[in-house]
């Protein structure tokens, strides 16, 4: 047994030891705890300069967006306008961002235009980045072409949820446009009607002489008679010089109609649906410049048909310009072109363009196809009766009548492309 | 000889043939050419009558065979016939001294009225280019001396003036005047100051 004097000792010492563990144990705790809180701060400082820098892109981002000279904004799919720069604010004449911000882009669309608007932003909202133009009348009643140059916003999980829409004033790009498609339109007009009367003139030059001649020797063979002393055997010869001119002024007349026929078709297998396309192309600009929508309905399995694509082309541009020019001068508010191409009977394909415009008048349906038949101030009346005599060329029929909501329908028709059936002799029982 | 002729240049054979048939039945001379060219080769100037033109042939036009005609002081009237549309040119071809034009169709009465005019209008031009060609043979026979005695004489002067102005005896002033009245075949001094001034007129 110790004595209680060591016993004390002992205890002593091995609280001592005790504490001195504790001590140690504590001071490295400290030392971790320190060293943690050391990398916190580190940590912190990190996160805090990465929000800075976010923070300066999205500044250094508005800056450029802010003081963009074009108009700026983004748009819900509802055409509501969720953002928009200063730019965007003069260019719809708004006074402060309240004006425009949470209200319908379309309050500034021109109302004839306001379809086209739509369809194309459901096209960039189906992920479509594109370009149109439309008229657009501001907040102050300004009228104005703008040309917005279209594409979808998508968030981190590629949804769309903006379009996002860069848009300038193209007024005066598009007077221009204008002014310089006026003054080409006014040129072809010109150099047609010029070129109809030469050659006007140039058959009433033609058709003169054999006319004074027959008057000449009719006028001298009178004059002969009334002065007597004449024997009617002397008045054979310039007799038959006037039958004679007579005939020949027929052969002019032959010549001419054979001329006007003369431009023979060359038929090849075409597919009808690529010369809609291509038409559909050589009238865009048009269709776009007044507003119109052109829609295609073409069946995809059609035979091919025999064709002077050229040749059918020129009939449907018309066709197509036509119905483009009707809508417009009957300032339609819906203006809608549609094409379409079908079976027709067994051995045709027709193909129809019905557009929403005035129509025809029923008492006029059957003159449409004549020369010199026009409804337009400016128009010669040839289109047509150009467009039917190549259809017939083509073994083909063309008709027209209006449709019941109003619009004009014109229909032609091209025969199939057959090996047994050379075209020639389907032409020529046509003819006949 | 110089029976008045109407030539007639028309490329159209059928439309030269008809115009002379029609023009003979007034009982004129027709000769038809078919080409400006064949007419300038074939044309005599001396011959009296007029000219009936189309303004539209293929090689020299009516319009160029008028210049050429002019270039050599040929003075024949041109009735140019034109078609339709062509009445610019006529009046053109008028003022640059055509005679007249007439459009297609025309009345058969009007062109004979126009034929006959321009007939009547080149005898009139050949009358008074014979008589100057006739007073310049005249005034050309004269001597020297006759020609100050004549302008003398033609200005009123009496023989006595005359004599003192060219420093000559009066009896000297009186032979060259008897013989100016008998070269120029003058009858009397107003005679001699018409043909002066007829001169005069001409330059």
């Amino acid at each position: 047994m110790l004595p209680a004097s060591d016993m004390l000792w002992l205890a002593l010492v091995v609280l001592g030891g005790s504490l001195t563990a504790v001590l140690i144990v504590l001071g490295v705790v400290l030392a971790r705890l320190r060293d943690a809180e050391r990398r916190l701060d580190e940590r912190e400082s990190r996160h805090e300069s990465m929000l800075d820098r976010l923070q300066e892109n999205e500044y250094r981002l508005r800056t450029i967006i802010e003081s963009e000279p074009e108009c700026v904004k983004l748009q819900a799919e509802d055409g509501t306008v969720l953002e928009i720069n200063p730019a965007g604010l003069r260019l719809v004449d708004a006074n402060q961002p309240a004006d425009i911000i949470g209200r319908k882009i379309f309050s500034v669309v021109a109302p004839e235009y306001v379809d086209i608007y739509r369809e194309n932003m459901r096209r960039v909202f189906a992920g479509e980045a594109m370009v149109y133009e439309f008229r657009a009348i501001t907040l102050k009643n300004r009228v104005a072409w703008m040309e917005t140059h279209a594409a979808p916003l998508r968030d981190a999980r590629g949804n769309i949820y903006a379009l996002l829409g860069i848009t300038r004033d193209i007024t005066e790009h598009k007077q221009a446009e204008e002014q310089a498609r006026r003054h080409q339109t006014e040129l072809a007009r010109v150099a047609r009607l010029s070129t109809m009367g030469e050659m006007a003139t140039g058959i009433a030059h033609e058709l003169n002489q054999p006319l004074s001649a027959i008057a000449n020797f009719s006028r001298g063979c009178i004059r002969r008679l009334r002065s007597g002393g004449m024997s009617p055997v002397e008045l054979i010869e310039p007799l038959e010089e006037v039958c004679e001119q007579a005939e020949r002024a027929g052969d002019i007349l032959r010549h001419v109609r054979d001329f006007v026929r003369k431009s023979e078709p060359h038929l090849k297998p075409m597919d009808v649906n690529q010369i809609v396309r291509a038409v559909v192309k050589f009238t865009e600009h048009e269709a776009r410049q007044q507003r119109t929508l052109v829609r295609l309905n073409l069946d995809p399995l059609l035979p091919k048909v025999a064709a002077d694509a050229i040749m059918i082309e020129q009939v449907m541009v018309n066709l197509v310009r036509n119905a483009i020019e009707a809508m417009s001068e009957a300032n339609s508010s819906r203006r809608e072109i549609t094409i379409s191409s079908r079976l027709f009977e067994t051995d045709f394909v027709e193909i129809e363009i019905v557009d929403t415009g005035p129509g025809i008048d029923g008492s006029l349906i059957d003159q449409v196809f004549d020369q010199f038949f026009t409804t337009k101030p400016e128009g010669v009346g040839m289109g047509l009766a150009i467009s039917r005599s190549i259809i017939e060329s083509h073994g083909g029929t063309v008709r027209a009548e209006s449709s019941r909501d109003g619009g004009a329908i014109l229909r032609f028709t091209l025969t199939i492309n057959t090996q047994q059936s050379s075209r020639r002799e389907r032409a020529d029982s046509i003819h006949s | 000889m110089n029976e008045p002729t109407v030539f007639i240049v028309d490329d159209d054979q059928a439309v030269a043939r008809s115009l002379r048939w029609l023009i003979e039945s007034v009982r004129l001379r027709v000769e038809t050419y078919a080409s400006a060219q064949a007419f300038i080769d074939g044309y005599d100037a001396a011959r009296s009558g007029c000219l009936v033109l189309d303004v539209r042939m293929p090689g020299m036009s009516g319009i160029e065979l008028q210049e050429r005609l002019a270039a050599q002081r040929i003075r024949i009237p041109i009735i140019f016939i034109t078609g339709h549309g062509d009445v610019q040119m006529a009046v053109r071809a008028v003022q640059a001294g055509a005679f007249d034009f007439i459009e297609k169709p025309f009345n058969d009465q009007d062109l004979l009225d126009r034929i006959q005019r321009a007939i009547a209008r080149d005898a009139e031009q050949r009358d008074r280019d014979q008589q100057r060609a006739r007073l310049r043979t005249l005034f050309a026979s004269l001597t020297p001396r006759e020609s100050e005695v004549l302008d003398l004489v033609v200005e009123g002067l009496s023989n006595k003036a005359v004599a003192n102005a060219l420093g000559l005896s009066a009896k000297t002033v009186e032979v060259h005047r008897a013989k100016v009245m008998e070269k120029m075949h003058a009858r009397s001094v107003s005679d001699l100051v018409k043909m002066a001034m007829q001169r005069q007129g001409w330059g």
